[in-house]
Parts: structure tokens; sequence; C-alpha cells
């Protein structure tokens, strides 16, 4: 046999394989089986997808929602990443339950992707809303929502300036405050709980960003305010990782962070946080995590983490559902979800909230209050 | 020779920069350069930047070797992000925290009565070392497998090696997806720092380099092995004719194709623990979204290499060069605006690859070689 032949043979088989695997990648935009069980697409098929867009859904009492479906977009990482997208899921999977919608879901693997997935529900027609993910998603959407005008479509965490997005927004800079806040209480007292503990003589407290983006920048800077709010004298030290997926690089930020006399250190940083929180756990100090309840998502860290700025993605999805639903459908309008609506919160740490002196959790009531009332006005810029 | 001239005019301008900086620095310890000198030169960031440098060097002289012997391996990144994985992989189902003993103790059943074989004797080897071993393992077998691509099946050695990279990308999320529900994987523990005892007292050298992580001490001990190993053994012989004069090595006896296997093996192996020392050495776990926690560290070490011109010691100094860029900018944010600090290390290694790209390659670097018998 000569070389070439079985060259050929090997190519062919590594050609076929690939060709298998990537099929594989590809359907990865089916359901997860929940919304598998109705695929009765009605024989009067009444969507409204047609025409002008005015909204002329039926709604026959409870089960309004029974004949919406809902395309769900989201962020890169996928679902189980037990923040962003497993918490839009939850707010799709309440919709399903409390109002009967039906919805499929798409996971790009990366920006590139995004066209193509929000393309495939748009084009089918059979989607009243397309919900989109992630700010990463803006200029994919910018492109589609002109293309396909007469879907509906939703973002979170972006704004798209056309009359066929709703978009949702949260006022990160207001939980930012809420833990920046705790942190500057925490740093000032002598706080032990779990395997950390503060020193009441350094008061100073840390800051990891993933990227520095604006978006970003509203968490340092609610982050600054707080602290500053809770004590004028707390130094906070701040740096960017530079990247969501860096752990290795934060761990060194935090690590330099903690030997320079940082308490508690607040990261924004994605999956790089990872990094802060075993830097938190090799030094005996704490971490605040962010998007979720990161004690719960990340137990092994849950006696580092003492609280989280929690956004409440669930929520913005619900909400754009529900407003599909009842037809209410707030094309191009910017819904901002703040500390008043529950859209971001501070929330304590699984393990170690009940060690936070309820003082501290009183002013941090207090200042929630002040700043949904306008007394405390939050900055976005640091 | 206008290219050795031009890399040699590049290594100067760095030297020379590094110079200037230091230099103003300790006559001004009030400017930016001062606080640059100074940070840089702090004991924290020291050990920052040599944490930072253990996958980046270690790669690089795993794929410099795999190049010396004319085989380019741009799969590096991959090689990193399926050592990364499986070595947490490994970990976990064993049981992290735990110890494996060898030869283990067998227990089997027969007919109702159990039979066990007790060796008496273990060695107890704690299992986040054997997670070290199966993320080198891995790494390595993924490394043969482009070996055998390229040098059985003679494929495009840059297309193959970009296949290298996007499979493990894909696998390794996937395989976590499957065994955790999630493209991360779950929490296993990091190594504890090595001290070793008297050296450690050292003052600032003790504490840096002997109560350290294992992985620096690994890539400590690597640099000069590898340097020693391809220059003053003829395996390293071997290995530098293969890439620049295969037919000649054919000519002596030696097969060509059996010294570049042992190459690019060569580079799965050092890949396999600087994947290792990203995740086992320094976060616990693995986590695989976007890019995987990897993030392009691969690539910088093909940069590292080719700037360190195919040196073990010079790819050390250019990971080194990296990593202290990136510990500094963790630490100076504040004197220079953010991003300038943060496109430092890409601006470097842009820098690198315009100016030393032009590194002169093995001559036989990329090409296959068909021996003339068959």
């Amino acid at each position: 046999m000569s070389p070439n032949s079985g060259r050929r043979r090997f190519l062919k088989g590594t050609g076929a394989a690939g060709t298998i695997a990537l099929a594989g990648c590809i359907s990865s935009t089916d359901n997860d089986g929940d919304g598998t069980d109705t695929p009765t697409e009605g024989s009067d098929s009444t969507e409204t997808e047609s025409g002008d867009g005015t909204e002329t859904q039926t709604e026959d009492g409870s089960d309004a929602g029974a004949d919406v479906n809902v395309g769900m977009v989201y962020a890169t990482g996928g679902l189980g990443d037990k923040s962003f997208n497993d918490m839009a899921q939850q707010g799709a999977l309440q919709a399903e339950e409390q109002l009967g919608i039906s919805f499929e879901e798409a996971q790009p693997e990366q920006n590139s992707d995004f066209i193509p997935a929000q393309r495939q529900f748009a084009e089918s027609g059979d989607y009243d809303l397309i919900s989109c993910i992630g700010f990463a998603q803006t200029d994919a959407l910018t492109e589609n929502a002109d293309r396909y005008s007469d879907q509906h479509f939703q973002i979170v965490d972006s704004v798209v300036d056309t009359d066929n997005v709703a978009s949702y927004v949260f006022k990160e800079e207001e939980g930012s405050f809420q833990v920046g806040h705790l942190a500057g209480l925490l740093t000032s007292q002598s706080f032990e709980a779990g395997q950390g503990s503060t020193d009441s003589d350094s008061t100073n407290v840390g800051f990891v960003g993933g990227v520095n983006a604006p978006l970003i920048q509203k968490f340092q800077a609610g982050f600054e305010a707080g602290v500053s709010y809770a004590n004028e004298d707390v130094d906070v030290q701040s740096s960017y990782v530079g990247s969501f997926n860096d752990a290795a690089t934060a761990r060194e930020a935090a690590l330099s962070m903690y030997d320079s006399g940082a308490d508690i250190i607040y990261h924004a940083s994605g999956a790089s946080g990872l990094g802060v929180f075993q830097a938190a756990q090799e030094r005996g100090k704490f971490a605040i995590g962010v998007d979720a309840d990161q004690s719960r998502s990340e137990p092994d860290f849950a006696d580092s983490i003492v609280a989280s700025m929690v956004k409440r993605v669930d929520t913005a999805v619900f909400t754009a559902i529900e407003n599909e639903v009842n037809g209410e459908f707030n094309g191009g309008s910017v819904t901002t979800l703040g500390l008043e609506s529950d859209g971001v919160a501070c929330v304590y740490g699984d393990a170690l909230g009940d060690a936070i002196p309820q003082d501290v959790k009183d002013q941090i009531d207090a200042s929630r209050q002040a700043i949904i009332d306008g007394e405390i006005t939050v900055p976005t810029e640091p | 020779m206008d290219r050795t001239g031009l890399r040699r005019r590049a290594t100067g301008v760095t030297v020379a920069l590094l110079a200037i900086v230091s230099i103003w620095g300790i006559l001004q310890p009030e400017s930016a350069a001062g606080e640059l000198f100074w940070t840089a030169t702090e004991t924290g960031t020291i050990e920052s930047s040599l944490r930072l440098a253990v996958p980046i060097a270690l790669t690089a002289i795993g794929g410099l070797y795999a190049e010396k012997s004319g085989i380019i391996n741009i799969g590096l990144e991959g090689l990193l992000i399926i050592s990364a994985f499986v070595s947490v992989l490994v970990t976990d189902l064993l049981g992290p925290g735990q110890s494996t003993g060898i030869p283990p103790v067998v227990t089997f059943d027969l007919g109702g009565s159990t039979y066990t074989i007790d060796p008496g004797l273990q060695l107890l080897i704690p299992n986040i070392w054997v997670g070290l071993a199966g993320g080198v393992v891995a790494s390595m077998l993924l490394a043969f497998l482009f070996g055998v691509i390229c040098i059985r099946y003679q494929a495009d050695q840059i297309i193959a090696g970009l296949a290298v990279w996007l499979i493990a990308l894909g696998l390794a999320p996937f395989a976590a997806k499957v065994v955790y529900g999630q493209p991360s994987t779950a929490q296993v523990g990091t190594f504890d720092n090595w001290t070793i005892p008297v050296l450690s007292e050292i003052p600032v050298a003790g504490e840096i380099l002997f109560d350290a992580s294992p992985m620096v001490i690994i890539m400590l001990v690597s640099v000069p092995v590898a340097w020693y190993g391809l220059n003053r053994t003829s395996f390293g012989y071997w290995v530098r004719a293969s890439g620049e004069n295969p037919k000649a090595l054919d000519t002596v006896g030696v097969n060509v194709d059996r010294v570049r296997y042992a190459a690019v093996l060569i580079s799965g192996f050092f890949s396999g623990i600087g994947g290792t020392a990203l995740s086992l050495g320094a976060v616990g776990s693995f986590s695989g979204a976007g890019q995987t926690m990897v993030d392009g560290r691969g690539f910088i070490a093909i940069a590292a290499y080719l700037f360190g011109n195919y040196n073990p010691f010079g790819a050390f100094a250019a990971s080194y060069l990296f990593s202290g860029l990136q510990a500094l900018q963790i630490r100076l944010q504040g004197i220079a605006p953010t991003e300038v600090f943060l496109m430092l290390p890409y601006l470097v290694v842009v820098i690198v690859l315009v100016l030393v790209g032009r590194t002169r390659l093995p001559e036989a670097a990329g090409e296959h070689y068909e021996s003339g018998e068959d």
C-alpha cells in the first residue's frame, strides 16, 4: 500500500468523524427537553409576526401565554454557568410555569454565533419574542432588529434603540454601592466569620474587574462610593484583569491586594472571579461575589464569600415575557431595574450571612432606602 | 546576516529600555519609572511573575523542542487546555485531598468468598500529583495524535496544529458538561508550597525560590535541564539535525521520524505540566467558558520561544518578561492609564512577532521528511 492511499483513507476517516462532530455542535441549539412537549404550532397559527406588529393577541384568561413562543439566545458560556445564563433560564422557566408559554434555547459558543442564532429564530417566524441575554449581543441585534423589523426582541444588559427591541438594563452601581457599604463597614471593625477575619487596624478593601469597559466601571464606581459612604478613610485598591476567563491572573491581583492590607475584595470579573475566591481562602480573608449568589453557586468558597451583588436577570426575562403575553410589548423603551424593583440586591453569604452584626445589616437597609428615596445619588463612573 | 541583526537589535532595544527604566527609577524613586522599578523588584511581584510565567515558560520549552526537530506545533494552546482539564478531572475522580497507594490493594469476589491482594508496602501518592500525571499523559496523547497526523500522514502542520487547538477547545468544556453539567469543574484544591529547609532561610532569594509552589520549582529546574538536553546530549543533536538537515541525519542512520515523534511528545510533556500548573497550581479548578482559563497562553508561549530564539533560557526570560508585565499591570493600574498596561503584554508580542518573527526558523521546519528507503 502506498503511503498516499493510507493517508487518503485516514483523512477521509477523520473528515467523516469531524463532520459528525461538527453536526453535534450545530445541533446545540436544540431545546432542553422542557420545551419540546408543546410542538403543536396550532392549526390556527394566530402568531402576529405578520402585519404591522401591532399586538392583536387574544387574551383568553389565565392561559393567555399558551400560544406565546419565546426564543432564548444565551450569552457565551452557555447554560450551567450558575450565573447569568442560568438565571435567564430561571426567568423563562418561571414564565413557562406561570404563564404557560413555551420556549426554545440557543447557546452560541462565541460572539460571531450571535447573528446566526438570532436569525435562526427570527427567520422561522414561530417566535413571538426573542430574548437576547448579555451585552455582547448588542451589535448582532442592532443588525438583526432592522432586518426583521416585525419581530419582537428583548435584550438584557444593553440598549438597542429600535422600535422592536425592548431593552432591560440594571443599575449595577446601586447594588455595588450596597456591597461597598458592607465592605466599608466590615473592614472598619473586627469581623470574624468562617475561616476569615478582617483587621480593624487596616481599613482597606479591593475591587477586581474583568475588562475595563463602561459596564464594569459602573460596578467599580458604585462600590467605591459605597465604601466611602461607610467610612471615608478606607482605601480602595482597584485592578482590571483584562479578561473574564483568566482566574490565574485574577488570583495574583487579589493576592497582591490582600498582601497589602485588603480585608475584602469585590469582583466583577466573571469566571476570573474564581481566582479571587481562591486567594481569599488562601489568605483567610473575604470576597464579595457578583451576578448570582456565589456562596451558593460556588459552595467550596462559601466560607469566604461574605455577600454577593445579585443581578436579577430572571426578573428581566420574566417581565419581558409577561409583557408579551399581555400584549404590552414595550419595544423601543429601556427598562431600568434597580434596588427599588429588586433588579439588583446585596445578598448575604449562605454560610457567613448570619455572622454579620445586625447593626451593620440595619445600616445597609437604611442606605438601600436612601438610594431608593433619592437621598443618595450613586455615580456610574469611577 | 540582517535577520540575525534584526533579532540582536530587538533584544538590544529591549535590554536598553529595561536599563533606562531601571536607572531612571533608581535615581528618581518618586517618578513613574521609579514606581515601576521598585514595584517590579518587590518580592511579592517577583513571586507573582514567576507563578504567572510557569505555564508560558514550560509550554515554550516544549514548543521549541518540537520546532527544533522540524515540527511546528501551534497546537500548544490545545495541549494546555486538555491537560488543565484532565488533571482536575483525575484529581476529582480519585478524591481531592486524599492519596492513592501504588501498588493498589486489589479485592475481588469469587463465588461468595472475597480475596484481597495486599502488597503490604504501598507508596502513597497524593491524588493531586496523580492528577498532574493524568494531565501530562492526556497532553502527550493529544501531542502524539498530532505527531501521527503530521509525520505519518504528512498533513500540513499549521492546519493540524489549529485542529489540535480547536479539538481541545471544544472537547474540554464538553467533557466538563458531561461530567459536571456545566463547562467548568468542581474545586479540588491546589498544590501546597514546597519549603526547602535551610535554603528558604536566605533573605529574599530563599523566600522567592525555595518557599514556592512546586510548579515554580519544576519550571526553574526544567529550564537548565532542557537547555542541557538540547545542546549537550546526542539526542539534542539529533533534534537539531532533524530540523536543520534531516537528510544528513538519515544518512548517518538515525530515524528522523522517530526523533520527531520524541520531540513532539516532549512538547506534550512540558505543556502538560504547564496546563496543570494553571488549573491545579493556581485555581484548583478548570473553567471552560469562552477561550477557557488558558486564555491564549499557548500562543504567547510560541511568541516567547521565538523571542528567546529557541534557547530554553531565552524562552524563560521572554516568558518572565510577559508575566512580569502582567504582574506589574495588575499592581500599577493607578499610575498609568489602565488601557496602556493591559495593552503592554500584547504590544510586546506584536513587536516581538514583527521584529523577531524573522527569527531564523530551522531549515526544514514545517516540511515533511521522506526517507528514501521504503
